[in-house]
């Protein structure tokens, strides 16, 4: 009996390789969509798939990859790189995906692609800005957005060139995301002469911050940096401005999204604070029809949805320049073409890094909207 | 000192009477079948849910005077989370009774993740918020420098007093009360005596998730802003506070809401915010080394 | 018209489904029926309608149920407390003599048929596994509430990573040094809490806990933060599983001569950590028929007794939590290693909560039940992956619906009665 299954077993492992070399055994293009799906993050989640789905119904409506239908498999990472892995695994080995977008959060993202890399597929993420994401030298690895090291060195640059800021509190979420940010803020600040006056963490989740805004207020900061989601961000804000600290709020691109202003407590608290972000991806002329489509739909394309349909179509554009699903010659096609998308046209170095970082400044106004500066 | 440290009290008093608010829900519970109820978090967090849909509901109606409104939400969020308590011991704890201690725990904690699920896929993901209903605060020189309450948080302590206040009569000077007080002594003798026990037990996660309900309009109105995955992290916090307090006494609970928000706000004021958490645990387990019981707690009579 | 069946009352049904009904308006009501939409809302009392409907259906159908002659039974299992461990017959043989070696076959055999998604989800539930057996010791035997256990799962995680990264040790050094570490903070948490009782010791554990989650995650010069380490992968004497070995060593598949292949390092990890998982296994059987073990349970039942006879509670509960968290330490240091990477976000409450799950749902103190309920409490929610966005809201459900079946786990304890030999005085 255990011969037997012995046998069976070897032809089985055998049957398996053989399949997975050969991704044309199946007739749809299978793309894996990763992040936040539930849990606290769910939000920026449903940005993705959002923005996936649209990506890949205007693809195969006009003849799909190659002539091949794309077709999309959610994948729920819930944020936890424990979980990353698993459903990573999935991807490639279950579902036989042959690109993945996502993850969204850095520290789901690191350990995910490991197993992307390994199974010689490319993943593009559309959020995660920790510089480590692109530096571990993968092959398949590519990012649609900048990174908090250029992020910071804007934001760091607007202090104390635009603000003229001598007395600058930063501050973080303690997460990957947050504390990269703020890191990044403060080491261009110090570059440029500028000493922090206070540097603290918050616990993602909490809202009371009381206790850390009469920290700010007592040490008189003109300007107060924070690196974080606009979960936390939003009460922050509103906290400083009920105990009378009027000092300006600025931020990166973890706010960009209308809730912000809801959790600030309305328009008036959520006037006036500055974030960084790329060019807005709404106000590129070349993603207008796309950006209309959505609003037919009744949804507003707002944070990384755009960022998501640019990464399936740089996918679609990679296979079909390549002629292969193939991990290893699509990712040399992408570092060797440009890639024309919703968001204008994108061209990525050999890291997988877009080479042109187009942070700038926006600010909200009262109206509960934000406009580019 | 130029109202730094009055800032800072009174910043951990706010947040203090809400942990205290909370914690109470745990405390009953806890006193009458000793559980730990970890869906109380939850059920707080579905009450800020209620709350902000009362306010969007009646704004729809035209009510719009702070007083109307509050009066409003208050009474629907106080009585529909009533049910959520109902609810939630009927499913998931009223079959346990009889069973292990720690079985209720886990079906809490499975409640807690239902709750969550259900909460997130039937309103979605987004954070939510309430606009600023009470704006304007009160500015008080102190020293060189000044001290700032906004009117909401006031009101928060000045609900929550008044909240604490009618439990304790409830307890205290009503029928009610005593059924409570005597299930709590002794379950089996208030059965014998002709107390309907099992109906009493609903009472209490009632009013536990009433006061849970208080404080979720009181937060909802500080901070306008939550989600569904709320009530994890203040959960954690009030039943912290309910063991400090000593678990199983009212009092207690607020007590130790109080002393865990100043301590918070204290530590992060003057040494730092990403150790409050550290610190806040640290002096919870130096606390109960010296005084296993909490503060108020009975000590624990053990029989042979 | 006469109602012929007696015994069912179609009435008391309605009613009670009626009430269930109103209850459910109530309670889903608001919350499905007014949909928030920033400061504003929108109606769906459609979705609301269907799932009163439902509500009154189900509750209709289990007051009949419960009408009935099985029904009864199933009521009188809830009224009934029976407790403590069921004493099987003397001369009692376990159905697990067949079961547990088919079970050990399937699982060397298992590797031919997985994939590397199969065999990664395999680890983790192995990995369970050993979580699960340990605490099972503090909670399960020795009757010790611990809700931090993850603390120590995450010491011997970071143990892995850091070693590493400072020390430049490897798997194989790494794992006796973590369940070590691990140890010595077990009891570093045991000494203080000595003198509490249930739950006191829960929310100290607790704190115990999130206090570790918290320091790794400020501590950045040591522990990165929260952007964590990398941690090694197992190597085969020396010899590594990459494509490429590092320091211009030789890979495994060089060194043997075959064609490189992703899915050998958790092939290994695999293997490594089933031998490691039936060790301890072997480990916790013998010692609970050891003085120890026994030591254990009697306190569980009876501090006051125990110590009147005589027991030194304190080296009693002192090496429940050491060994419990030795094993937690072990199960880290694999989990690292399959990770490749660990961060403070697996470490969370919710983790501790996990594992506690394990423990009470497989029967405790009942190390198959902990092995089956580990296997389910993380399979599970792979499982229903496919059902997307409902998977963690059937997790909770499965988790409550579990509970309120087999409240005392799926597994009871029984222990195998002793006859009294023939002409000895009882």
């Amino acid at each position: 009996m255990p011969h037997k299954s012995f046998n069976k077993g070897v032809l089985a492992f055998a049957v398996a390789s053989a399949m997975s070399l050969s991704s044309f055994a199946y007739a749809d293009v299978v793309i894996g969509v990763a992040g936040p799906m539930t849990g606290g993050n769910a939000a920026f989640g449903e940005q993705l798939w959002r923005g996936a789905e649209q990506a890949v119904a205007d693809i195969n409506a006009a003849g799909g990859i190659n002539g091949e239908k794309i077709k999309l498999v959610k994948a729920d990472d819930a944020c936890e790189p424990k979980q990353a892995v698993a459903v990573a695994n999935r991807l490639v080995d279950s579902d036989k995906a042959v690109a993945v977008v996502g993850h969204f959060c850095s520290s789901s993202t690191m350990p995910a692609s490991e197993v992307y890399d390994e199974a010689g597929i490319i993943s593009i993420t559309p959020a995660s800005t920790n510089p480590q994401v692109t530096e571990r030298g993968l092959t398949g690895e590519f990012r649609m957005c900048g990174r908090d090291d250029q992020q910071g060195v804007v934001a760091g640059d607007y202090i104390v060139d635009t603000l003229k800021a001598k007395k600058v509190a930063v501050i973080h979420d303690k997460d990957t995301y947050g504390q990269g940010l703020a890191d990044a803020t403060k080491m261009e600040l110090n570059k440029r002469g500028v000493k922090e006056v206070l540097y603290e963490g918050l616990t993602r989740g909490e809202k009371d911050f009381n206790a850390l805004v009469t920290k700010i207020r007592s040490t008189g900061a003109e300007v107060v940096y924070f690196g974080g989601l606009h979960a936390e961000a939003g009460p922050l804000v509103r906290q400083m401005r009920e105990q009378g600290v009027t000092a300006k709020f600025v931020s990166g691109d973890g706010i960009v999204t209308d809730e912000f202003v809801g959790t600030a407590g309305g328009a008036q608290y959520a006037k006036g604070v500055l974030m960084t972000f790329g060019a807005d991806p709404r106000q590129i002329p070349d993603g207008k029809a796309v950006i209309e489509k959505f609003r037919a739909n009744g949804y507003e394309p707002e944070g990384y949805t755009l960022y998501s349909y640019a990464s399936i179509q740089t996918i679609a554009a990679a296979f079909a320049g390549a002629k292969s699903t193939e991990g290893a010659k699509a990712s040399a096609w992408l570092k060797a073409n440009p890639v024309s998308t919703v968001m204008g046209k994108k061209e990525f170095d050999a890291k997988g890094d877009l080479k042109v970082s187009d942070y700038v400044m926006y600010e909200w106004d009262d109206a509960g909207k934000y406009k580019q500066l | 000192m130029d109202g730094i440290f009055l800032q800072q009290m009174i910043n951990g008093l706010t947040l203090g009477s809400v942990y205290g608010l909370i914690a109470i829900g745990y405390t009953m519970v806890y006193g009458i079948i000793g559980m730990i109820n970890f869906a109380h978090g939850e059920v707080y967090m579905v009450s800020a849910y209620l709350a902000a849909i009362a306010i969007a509901v009646l704004g729809f109606f035209g009510v719009h005077s702070f007083p109307l409104v509050i009066l409003g939400t208050l009474i629907f969020t106080i009585v529909v989370t009533g049910v959520y308590g109902f609810a939630i011991e009927r499913i998931a704890y009223k079959p346990l009774r009889n069973s292990t201690r720690l079985a209720p725990l886990i079906s809490a904690i499975g409640m807690s993740l239902i709750l969550q699920n259900y909460v997130q896929l039937s309103q979605g993901a987004r954070q939510q918020g309430i606009p600023t209903m009470l704006e304007g605060s009160l500015r008080l020189h102190v020293g060189e420098g000044f001290v700032m309450i906004t009117y909401t948080k006031l009101f928060i302590i000045a609900a929550a007093i008044a909240g604490m206040l009618a439990l304790t009569f409830i307890i205290q000077r009503t029928r009610l009360g005593r059924m409570c007080r005597a299930t709590q002594q002794d379950r089996k003798m208030a059965q014998i005596l002709g107390i309907n026990t099992d109906r009493v037990i609903s009472y209490v996660f009632v009013i536990g998730a009433s006061m849970g309900a208080l404080a979720g309009v009181l937060i909802t109105l500080n901070y306008g802003t939550f989600d569904f995955y709320a009530g994890f992290i203040i959960g954690i916090k009030a039943f912290t506070a309910a063991v400090l307090g000593g678990i199983g006494s009212l009092p207690g609970a607020m007590l130790g809401g109080l002393i865990l928000g100043v301590a918070e706000a204290q530590f992060s004021g003057m040494v730092n915010t990403d150790y409050k958490d550290v610190f806040s645990f640290s002096l919870l387990v130096l606390i109960l080394i010296f005084r296993p019981q909490g503060l108020l707690g009975r000590p624990q009579v053990t029989k042979v | 018209m006469p109602v012929s069946t007696s015994s069912i009352d179609i009435k008391k049904s309605l009613i009670d489904s009626v009430m269930a009904g109103l209850i459910a308006l109530i309670v889903f009501g608001p919350i499905v029926g007014v949909v928030l939409q920033g400061y504003d809302f929108n109606l769906q009392f459609d979705r609301v309608g269907w799932m009163v409907l439902v509500v009154m259906v189900g509750r209709f159908a289990l007051s009949l149920f419960l009408q009935t002659s099985r029904g009864a039974v199933v009521l009188q299992s809830f009224e009934s407390p029976a407790g403590g461990v069921g004493v099987l017959p003397p001369d009692y043989k376990s159905r697990l003599r067949w079961i547990l070696p088919v079970l050990v076959l399937l699982a060397v055999a298992f590797p031919f048929f997985a994939n590397k998604y199969l065999l990664t989800v395999v680890i983790l539930g192995l990995i369970y596994v050993l979580l699960g057996l340990g605490l099972n010791i503090v909670v399960g035997l020795a009757g010790l509430l611990d809700l931090g256990f993850v603390g120590f799962y995450a010491i011997g995680a970071y143990g892995l990573a850091m070693g590493y990264e400072y020390l430049g040790l490897g798997f194989w050094s790494m794992l006796p040094l973590s369940a070590i570490l691990a140890a010595f903070a077990g009891m570093l948490l045991g000494f203080p809490v000595l003198r509490m009782h249930g739950d006191y010791l829960a929310i100290v554990t607790l704190g115990f806990g999130e206090i570790i989650r918290l320091i790794l995650n400020n501590w950045l010069a040591v522990t990165g933060g929260p952007n964590g380490m990398s941690a090694p992968a197992p190597t085969f004497f020396g010899l590594e599983f990459a494509r490429r070995a590092k320091d211009g060593g030789t890979p495994f598949h060089e060194f043997f001569g075959i064609s490189y292949d992703p899915n050998l390092k958790f092939l290994f990890t695999y293997a490594v950590l089933f031998l490691v998982v039936l060790l301890v296994l072997y480990i916790k059987h013998r010692l609970t028929r050891m003085p120890v073990g026994r030591a254990w349970e009697a306190l569980r039942e009876d501090e006051i007794a125990c110590r009147a006879m005589g027991l030194n509670h304190v080296l009693v509960k002192l090496s429940a939590f050491m060994l419990g968290a030795s094993t937690a330490g072990i199960a880290g240091v694999f989990f690292a290693t399959y990770q490749g990477f660990v961060n403070p976000a697996s470490f969370t409450f919710f983790e501790s909560a996990l594992i506690l799950a394990i423990v009470v749902l497989g029967g405790m103190g009942s190390t198959i039940g902990v092995v089956i309920a580990a296997f389910v409490l993380t399979v599970a929610p792979e499982l229903l992956r496919s059902f997307a966005d409902y998977r963690v809201l059937l997790f909770g459900i499965l988790m409550v619906v579990m509970m309120i079946w087999k409240p005392r786990g799926l597994i009871r304890i029984n222990r195998i009665g002793i006859a009294p030999r023939k002409g000895v005085a009882p």
